[in-house]
């Protein structure tokens, strides 16, 4: 069989023409002024949104200064902004306030640390070592199960009306978020990575070291986020059970004697407090995982 | 007659399964030299990447015989580099530190480490892009940055897991004229696997050629197309009859 004949198509491809001296100069400045437009566009987006975001507050104490203000709510059970302002100002300067912050604290401090630490050690033992998965993950899941509030009245029995049981309700409520965070973090990570480490013939150490450990921080950092708050919330909840000292125990008393300004100026502060710290751990987590916002 | 670079004999992988044995490689036999491109081309479940992880000593082969460089291989070896279709590059290292990773792991001397690292960005194209971050490269530079990573503990195979399968055809083409390039110089042997037929012919001195279900060695086909290759080649007529008679041993053609 012969090919048939096929007349050869001349292929003439045209580029379009272009001006060798570029963009002209009005070209340019419509560019220029595009560019300028959309800055000041996004610049006053931000400047929306952070109205946005002002306005709101305004409005939420405004409608709670007419709600106790204009006697539609009775002042004992929720004070007016001016008087929580002022209690405020009558909380920090009383003699009472500054030993009873210095020990919640500590023992804050020590629970936070303490739980995170602990989660991070077990998270790492049960992710990097098999026998000790088997072993352990079983009963710290378990110890999950119960609402942790429940060992309050247990632990103040054990370890007395002192420091010692508000940290240790501080350490289990703030454990196994970190745990499992750490857990998970060393645990997610991409499999062709896994590969390259093995066929570079790395240790486990190395693997761990330069792949696991670095690719859990970010997973870690929101364990610890998690973890402080519930510090926070552990050693408050073994004040109201059984202390003698401590900012929890201070609202437990003030709430008794019906001071409820001096309670929300408490629990403002306790918020500031907390608040501030997070954001510490957040401007911590943006330094060392600098690559996430690459 | 010397021996070659890697020889295997009947290897197969077999993996159990909830619904029985699944049989990944069947009876395959080959053998490599020493400084050979070779690609293994086939569609998913032919057991090319299986058979590539064989090779690189990440999974162990149920039977046969696997000989690399003399020895009985069942283990990751530092003279065998391996390269996947992500670039796996880790985002909290420069592409310095990254290129530098494999040195790192192997106890290399961290002067002369530290000066490879450059030259290979320098012939990788990416000169002044070290201090920079992987998230601040398009798919393609990272992939350059891959490609100097193998080469960094100056390994002697380089075992390729559809390392542009991820990229657009522009920048897939311009990378494998890259490695040709890098291949011509260096002349390491390559395994390199891609389902794509024309890639495969264009790149390789031989394509093992695998079938699926079970996955089978179908045949090897010689790429007698002159070096250096140009794409200029992919007109010639040889070129198309290659990638046919490879179509045909797959059965795509009806």
């Amino acid at each position: 069989m012969t090919m048939a004949h096929i007349e050869p198509v001349a292929l003439n491809p045209t580029a379009l023409p272009r001006d060798p001296s570029g963009p002209s100069a009005a070209r340019k400045a419509t560019v220029a002024a595009f560019i300028e437009a959309e800055r000041r566009n996004a610049k006053r987006q931000v400047l929306i949104n952070r109205a946005l975001a002002a306005g709101f507050g305004v409005f939420v104490i405004a409608v709670w200064a007419i709600a106790t203000m204009g006697g539609f709510v009775h002042a004992l059970i929720i004070p007016t902004p001016m008087d929580t302002f002022w209690a405020t100002g009558r909380v920090m300067s009383a003699d009472y306030f500054w030993p009873n912050a210095w020990v919640t604290l500590q023992e804050i401090f020590w629970g936070f640390l303490i739980g995170a630490l602990a989660g991070v050690i077990l998270g790492i033992g049960v992710a990097m070592f098999g026998p000790v998965r088997a072993t352990l993950y079983p009963y710290l899941v378990a110890l999950q199960a119960p609402p942790k509030i429940v060992l309050a009245p247990i632990f103040i029995t054990w370890f007395g009306f002192d420091m010692a049981s508000k940290i240790a309700i501080s350490v289990v409520m703030c454990f196994f978020p970190m745990f499992l965070n750490t857990l998970t973090g060393l645990s997610s990570v991409d499999p062709n990575a896994v590969k390259l480490m093995r066929s570079l013939t790395a240790s486990r150490w190395q693997t761990f070291r330069y792949l696991l450990l670095p690719n859990a921080l970010p997973i870690m950092m929101a364990g610890v986020k998690l973890c402080w708050t519930l510090a926070v919330l552990g050693v408050i909840v073994g004040e109201f059970v059984g202390a003698s000292a401590g900012i929890g125990y201070l609202i437990y008393a003030m709430n008794f004697q019906l001071d409820i300004a001096g309670v929300f100026s408490l629990i403002i502060l306790l918020s500031l407090f907390t608040l501030v710290i997070y954001n510490l751990i957040e401007a911590f987590e943006a330094r060392i995982i600098f690559w996430s916002q690459l | 007659m010397t021996q070659s670079l890697i020889q295997g004999q009947n290897l197969s992988k077999v993996y159990g399964t909830a619904t029985g044995p699944l049989v990944a490689l069947d009876d395959v036999s080959f053998h490599i030299e020493e400084g050979e491109f070779i690609s293994l081309v086939g569609p998913s479940g032919c057991g090319k990447s299986t058979l590539l992880s064989i090779l690189g000593g990440l999974e162990a082969k149920t039977e046969g015989t696997l000989v690399v460089g003399g020895k009985h291989h069942d283990a990751p070896r530092a003279d065998i580099g391996m390269m996947f279709q992500t670039s796996v590059l880790f985002p909290w290292r420069s592409i310095r530190e990254n290129v530098r990773l494999p040195g790192l792991i192997l106890g290399l001397d961290k002067r002369q480490q530290a000066q490879r690292s450059e030259e290979l960005l320098d012939m990788v194209g990416l000169n002044g892009f070290g201090d920079r971050y992987p998230g601040e490269l398009s798919g393609g530079m990272r992939q350059r940055v891959g490609l100097a990573r193998l080469l960094a503990h100056d390994p002697r195979m380089l075992l390729m897991d559809e390392p542009f399968g991820a990229l657009d055809e522009f920048t897939r083409e311009t990378m494998n004229l890259e490695l040709l390039r890098i291949w011509e110089k260096t002349r390491k042997t390559v395994i390199f696997v891609t389902h794509n037929i024309g890639e495969a012919v264009f790149l390789s001195d031989r394509v093992f050629v695998m079938t699926p279900r079970p996955g089978r060695l179908e045949g090897i086909v010689e790429i007698d197309l002159p070096r250096p290759r140009t794409t200029a080649m992919m007109r010639d007529p040889r070129y198309s009859e290659l990638v046919f008679e490879i179509r045909r041993m797959l059965g795509v053609d009806h």
